[in-house]
C-alpha cells in the first residue's frame, strides 16, 4: 500500500532522511521508531505531500506523491505532530470545515461527523471551543480530522503525545481496532507503543534505517540476542571444547587471536538467558577468567538506550 | 478549481474575524472615521457628495490592511494548521482565493456602513450618482489590491508582526512613490508615477471609470495572488 524507496531529504548539506526504504502492506500497522530528530516527521511529511523530497520514490496506494499528489491527499488521513486545529472554532464547525475541504458529500457530512465523534468519545465536547479543550481532547479532535473522510491510509505523528496513561490506552485500542481495515504508519519514540500496536517496525536514527523487522522478531533480538560475543582468559582450544558442550550453545568459534592469554569467541545460542548463566558456570568451574560476554547487535541496543533515555528525560 | 472548497476556506476565515475582538475593533474604527468625515464634510460644505468622504478615508486602509491580512497565512503556519490545508485535496489557488475572498467579504461589511450615509444624502439632497458609483469602484479596487498585497506578505512569514510590517512597507511605498516620480526625470520618473496608487485613484474620485486604471488595480491583485501561490509552492522544498 505504501512504498518508500531510497528516500532522501536534504536541508542544505544536512541529510534529514538518508536513503530510507520500507514498505507497508495493506491493512497493517507500521511503527516508525526513533529518537527525536531522527527523521520520522520529515519522512511522514514527504508521505503526506507536504514536503518535497530530494530524491527517491514514494507511492501511496499506487499513486506517486510527486506526480499525483492530489490522488494521494484524497487517500490519506494525517495527524501532524501538533494537531492542526483552530482554537476559535467549536468541534462541530471545525469538523464541518474539514469535511468540506476533504470532498465529503454534503448529504453524508452530518452522519459521518456523528460517527467520528462517537468513535473518539467527543460527543459531549462537540459544542465546546477547541481552544478551551484539554490537550488530550485536542489530540482526539486532531485524530477525528484524520479519520473523517474514511481514508485508506492513516499517517499519525506521535498520536499519543500529551495524553495521560488512560487516554493513551484508549487511543492505542482505537488504532488496533483499525487494523486490517486501514494501512497505518505511526511514529513514536516510545518502545512499548510499538510492541502493543504495530505489526512491523522501522527504527530510524539520524536519518538512516537502523533496523526493519516484524515486532516479534525484533523483540526476540532484543531479549538477549542469539549471538554472543565473549572474552575468556585461558587455553583457547580447551575453552572452545568445553563451551561447545554447554547446553544451549549451538556453535562456537574462535573470533580473535589470543592476546595475553585472552581469546575472543563468537557463540550462537538458543537465545535463552539460562545459556549465559551456564556459560559463566562452565568458565568458573574450569578456573578460567571471564572478561566479558555481550549479546551481538549492539547498534540496535544503542538506539534503544537512546530511546529510553529520551523517554525519561522528556 | 472547486468553488465549494474556496467558499469553505473563505467561511472559515470570515469566522476568524468575528471570533476575535480584532474584527470588531477594526469595524468600529472604520465606522468612526468615516462617520466623522461624513458629518464634518456635510456640515461644512452643505453638498450632497460622497467624494470627500472617500478621498479622505482611503488612507485609513494603509493602516487597516496589515491588521486584517497579517494573520491570513502566518497564523496557519504558526499554529500548524497549514499542514492540514496543504495535505488536504485542495489546490493552492483554492486556498489563496478562499483567503482573499474572506478579507474582501470583511471589507464588504465595512463598506456597508457607508450605504447609510448615501441613503441619508439621498433623503436630504440630490447627489449625483455618477461620481458615487465611480467612487465606490475606485475605493473598492484600491482596498482590494491592498488586501492582495497583504495576503502575499502574510505568506512570507509565520510571524504576524513581520507580515504586517512588510505589508505596511509595500503600501507606503506605493503611496509615496508618485511624489518621488515628480522629481525624477525621464522614463524612470514616468514609471514611478505609473506605479503610484494615487495617480490611478484621482479619476475614480472625479467619477470617471477609466479601464486603464481598472487594469492597474486588477494587475496588482492578480500579481499578488499569483506570487502568494508561488511562495506557498516553494515552501514544500
Amino acid at each position: 500500500m505504501i512504498e518508500v524507496k531510497d528516500l532522501v531529504k536534504n536541508y542544505g548539506n544536512f541529510a534529514a532522511v538518508d536513503h530510507v526504504t520500507f514498505s507497508v502492506p495493506e491493512g497493517t500497522i507500521l511503527g516508525l521508531l526513533g529518537p527525536n530528530g531522527a527523521g520520522k516527521t520529515t519522512t511522514m511529511r514527504v508521505l503526506t505531500t507536504s514536503l518535497a523530497m530530494t530524491s527517491g520514490k514514494v507511492t501511496v496506494g499506487g499513486y506517486d506523491v510527486v506526480d499525483q499528489p492530489h490522488d494521494v491527499r484524497k487517500r490519506i488521513g494525517y495527524l501532524p505532530e501538533v494537531p492542526p486545529i483552530y482554537g476559535d472554532m467549536d468541534v462541530i464547525s471545525y469538523l464541518k470545515f474539514v469535511a468540506d475541504i476533504k470532498d465529503i458529500a454534503p448529504d453524508k457530512k452530518t452522519n459521518r461527523i456523528g460517527e467520528v465523534l462517537e468513535m473518539l468519545d467527543l460527543e459531549n465536547m462537540s459544542r465546546r471551543l477547541i481552544g478551551h479543550l484539554s490537550l488530550g481532547y485536542r489530540q482526539r479532535v486532531g485524530l477525528a480530522q484524520a479519520l473523517l473522510h474514511d481514508p485508506d491510509v492513516l499517517i499519525l505523528d506521535e498520536p499519543t503525545r500529551g495524553l495521560d496513561p488512560k487516554q493513551i490506552l484508549e487511543i492505542r485500542k482505537l488504532i488496533k481496532s483499525l487494523k486490517g481495515k486501514k494501512t497505518i504508519i505511526l511514529s513514536t519514540h516510545i518502545l512499548p507503543e510499538v510492541s502493543s500496536t504495530c505489526d512491523d517496525v522501522v527504527i530510524i536514527d539520524q536519518g538512516k534505517v537502523v533496523a526493519a523487522d516484524s515486532v516479534e522478531n525484533l523483540s526476540q533480538r532484543l531479549a538477549g540476542g542469539k549471538t554472543l560475543e565473549m572474552e575468556v582468559k585461558g587455553p583457547s582450544a580447551d575453552i572452545e571444547k568445553a563451551l561447545g558442550k554447554v547446553e544451549g550453545v549451538v556453535t562456537i568459534k574462535l573470533a580473535g587471536k589470543e592476546l595475553r592469554g585472552v581469546s575472543r569467541f563468537e557463540l550462537t545460542t538458543d537465545g535463552s538467558t539460562e545459556t549465559r548463566e551456564a556459560i559463566f558456570q562452565c568458565v568458573v568451574k574450569n578456573k578460567w577468567v571471564l572478561y566479558q560476554i555481550n549479546p551481538l547487535g549492539m547498534s540496535l541496543e544503542d538506539v534503544f538506550l537512546k530511546l529510553t533515555t529520551k523517554e525519561t528525560t522528556g | 478549481m472547486n468553488a465549494n472548497k474556496v467558499w469553505a476556506i473563505a467561511r472559515k476565515d470570515i469566522g476568524h474575524y468575528f471570533a476575535s475582538p480584532l474584527g470588531y475593533v477594526v469595524l468600529a474604527v472604520f465606522f468612526l472615521v468615516t462617520g466623522f468625515f461624513f458629518a464634518l464634510i456635510v456640515e461644512q460644505t452643505r453638498q450632497a457628495s460622497m467624494v470627500p468622504v472617500f478621498q479622505n478615508t482611503v488612507i485609513i486602509f494603509l493602516f487597516i490592511t496589515p491588521m486584517i491580512t497579517m494573520r491570513l497565512w502566518s497564523e496557519e503556519e504558526k499554529s500548524g494548521t497549514a499542514e492540514l490545508l496543504i495535505t488536504s485535496p485542495l489546490t493552492l489557488w483554492e486556498i489563496v482565493l478562499g483567503k482573499y475572498l474572506a478579507v474582501c467579504a470583511f471589507f464588504g461589511v465595512m463598506l456597508s456602513s457607508t450605504v447609510v450615509y448615501l441613503v441619508i444624502m439621498m433623503l436630504a439632497g440630490n447627489p449625483d450618482m455618477g461620481p458615487v458609483i465611480g467612487n465606490y469602484v475606485g475605493y473598492g479596487l484600491a482596498a482590494m489590491s491592498f488586501f492582495a498585497i497583504g495576503l502575499f506578505a502574510s505568506t512570507l512569514s509565520e510571524n504576524q508582526i513581520v507580515s504586517a510590517v512588510i505589508t505596511f512597507g509595500i503600501l507606503l511605498m506605493l503611496w509615496v512613490i508618485g511624489a518621488a516620480g515628480g522629481s525624477a526625470q525621464g522614463v524612470f520618473g514616468e514609471l514611478m508615477k505609473y506605479v503610484s496608487i494615487f495617480q490611478h485613484l484621482e479619476d475614480f474620485f472625479k467619477g470617471v471609470i477609466d479601464l486603464s486604471h481598472v487594469f492597474y488595480f486588477v494587475s496588482i491583485i492578480f500579481i499578488s495572488l499569483f506570487f502568494s501561490v508561488k511562495v506557498l509552492e516553494s515552501k514544500r522544498n
